[in-house]
């Protein structure tokens, strides 16, 4: 399960993770959506944090940045010390959450601060040694976990004799005491959730809300990354939206020639997919959709009228599916031209069984 | 936004395809019934058209850039019932509704544009930007505002949702793509 997560993980990852070696505790405002994500199956894969710890640091930090989680992960900036937060960690490495990455405003993986609060009440004396020996620019592992278990930080970070801390946490213990309260009492539904900082950051509001945002964008443009084939190792935001902007452009221009294609092929532009909604073919739906479409030359004008007239289409479509489906799935990032010379060479059986049908009906 | 259809491999879901084409065949029965014998230009126009509306409205209004799709296209009045085939009458209403704040948004949007113009002139005279940084971010800022005008609707959004709308719009545009291919590919096979 995590070898799968980290296997996913992408080289943009680490650059993210490397800038959130840590210091303060921050707190972020969040929304409703984000309420709904906490409440979300957050447990359904979990798998403990403890075993984070012990791989090397980029190799956890791609773990916890794997597309699958990292996207709801990635806005919380992480938190200094690895030992705060001994204990089992569950983390949401839900597949279907990439979905609702995109949906939501902020990202974050605090759905699990329930369960982190009860495993780290009873570890107050270890916060204190661990705070005082270890520094925030190790444990890179510990970043995101971190973001966990926040709710106890407010009062662990008066225990804590980094000086550099209080000051920064100074200004934000007012928010982060009144979002403690309301975050202890409900941890699912969170309205703050407690972000850390960079070391020598500002803390006023102001920078935080930029950061956050900023965390957002990076976090969406790292599932554009994902969609657009080959962008994955490009780092720089201009070069990734470069490629993004030729994707989105070459797309549009298929658009046009197939349209134009289609114009072509048809004297009308009638197409009779009467079978495809047929009951028989709905199971045959699956990724190689081509193979269901079956437009058919007559000219005609109402959908209906085919239905009774033409029964043996039913048999024809069977016949075509399996060459047409076979054919497609070779034929996915083929331009157009040069499927035309493709489905010409191959197949001939085909087109000679339709034209039989068609002389018969 | 419906990215349910995004999994980890970016394979479209065959529901969206069944349905982008199910309103796309719609769409050209009603464009085929108001005019006979269009020439090959036409045709084309109103496969594309009908394509684009289809994918639009197979968000149900959910993202931005299908409902400025639909707006726009709901401002022509000739191929406005092929539109309102398309959506139903009912999903027709809150795409109109859209037309008028999109107005009024790109009037605004055009005055605030000139008073930016004018600052950055006087800016432009002052300081070349030598700072890398700098110049970074110039070069972004020019990169999404390429990207603003090739999503539709673009204009009004900030960057979040630009990204957001982007990742929807593409997909969709596969989606589009795909279908149209296997049905171009399917005809030309059928004519043979």
């Amino acid at each position: 399960m995590e070898l799968n997560a980290g296997a996913a993980g992408t080289g943009p990852h680490k650059t993210a993770s490397e800038r959130d070696e840590v210091a303060a505790l921050e707190s972020l405002q969040f929304t409703d959506e984000i309420r709904r994500l906490m409440s979300a199956p957050a447990t359904d894969n979990a798998s403990s944090f403890t075993a984070l710890l012990e791989l090397p640091a980029p190799q956890a930090v791609q773990l916890i940045h794997s597309p699958d989680s990292a996207k709801l992960t990635a806005a919380p900036a992480p938190a200094p010390n690895v030992d705060d937060f001994k204990g089992s960690f569950h983390y949401p490495f839900n597949s279907g959450l990439i979905e609702r990455a995109a949906r939501f405003s902020v990202f974050t993986g605090d759905g699990n601060i329930n369960e982190d609060n009860k495993s780290n009440s009873p570890e107050p004396t270890s916060y204190n040694s661990s705070a005082s020996l270890q520094k925030p620019v190790k444990s890179e592992p510990a970043e995101t976990e971190s973001s966990q278990p926040l709710v106890s930080d407010p009062t662990v970070e008066n225990r804590r004799n980094k000086r550099k801390d209080r000051e920064k946490v100074k200004g934000s213990t007012k928010k982060s005491k009144t979002a403690a309260k309301e975050s202890s009492d409900d941890a699912e539904k969170l309205p703050y959730v407690h972000v850390r900082a960079r070391r020598g950051q500002a803390t006023d509001s102001h920078s935080l809300a930029e950061r956050a945002r900023r965390e957002k964008i990076n976090a969406r443009m790292k599932l554009l990354q994902e969609l657009v084939p080959g962008c994955g190792k490009i780092s720089g935001m201009a070069l990734v939206l470069d490629e993004i902007i030729n994707h989105v452009q070459s797309l549009q221009r298929q658009v046009e020639f197939l349209s134009m294609r289609l114009a072509a092929v048809n004297p009308g532009i009638d197409f009779n997919l009467d079978s495809v909604f047929t009951a028989e073919n709905g199971s045959l739906m699956d990724s190689n959709f081509p193979g269901m479409v079956m437009p058919m030359m007559w000219p005609e004008v109402q959908l209906n009228g085919n239905r009774q007239q033409y029964p043996p289409q039913l048999h024809f479509n069977a016949l075509q599916q399996s060459v047409w489906g076979k054919e497609e799935v070779c034929n996915n990032y083929i331009t157009p031209e040069n499927s035309l010379l493709s489905y010409d060479s191959s197949g001939n059986s085909a087109p000679l069984h339709s034209n039989r049908l068609k002389m018969e009906l | 936004m419906p990215l349910s259809s995004l999994k980890p491999k970016m394979r479209p879901h065959s529901s969206l395809k069944q349905e982008f084409l199910k309103k796309w065949i719609m769409g050209l029965q009603r464009c085929s019934f108001s005019k006979k014998n269009m020439s090959i230009l036409e045709r084309k126009k109103a496969i594309k058209f009908s394509a684009d509306i289809a994918m639009a409205s197979a968000r149900n209004g959910t993202t931005c850039w299908s409902r400025s799709l639909i707006s726009n296209a709901s401002k022509e009045g000739s191929d406005i019932h092929v539109v309102e085939q398309i959506l139903g009458s009912e999903s027709d209403r809150p795409a109109v509704e859209n037309k008028v704040p999109t107005r009024r948004a790109s009037v605004c949007k055009k005055i605030v544009k000139r008073s930016c113009r004018i600052r950055r002139r006087r800016r432009r005279r002052k300081c070349v930007a030598s700072a890398p940084s700098s110049i970074a971010k110039h070069l972004v800022r020019k990169r999404r505002e390429v990207l603003k005008s090739l999503i539709p609707g673009g204009e009004f959004m900030n960057e979040i949702c630009l990204i957001e709308e982007t990742l929807d719009y593409i997909t969709s545009l596969r989606v589009q793509v795909d279908v149209m291919r296997s049905l171009a590919s399917a005809s030309v096979r059928a004519s043979e």
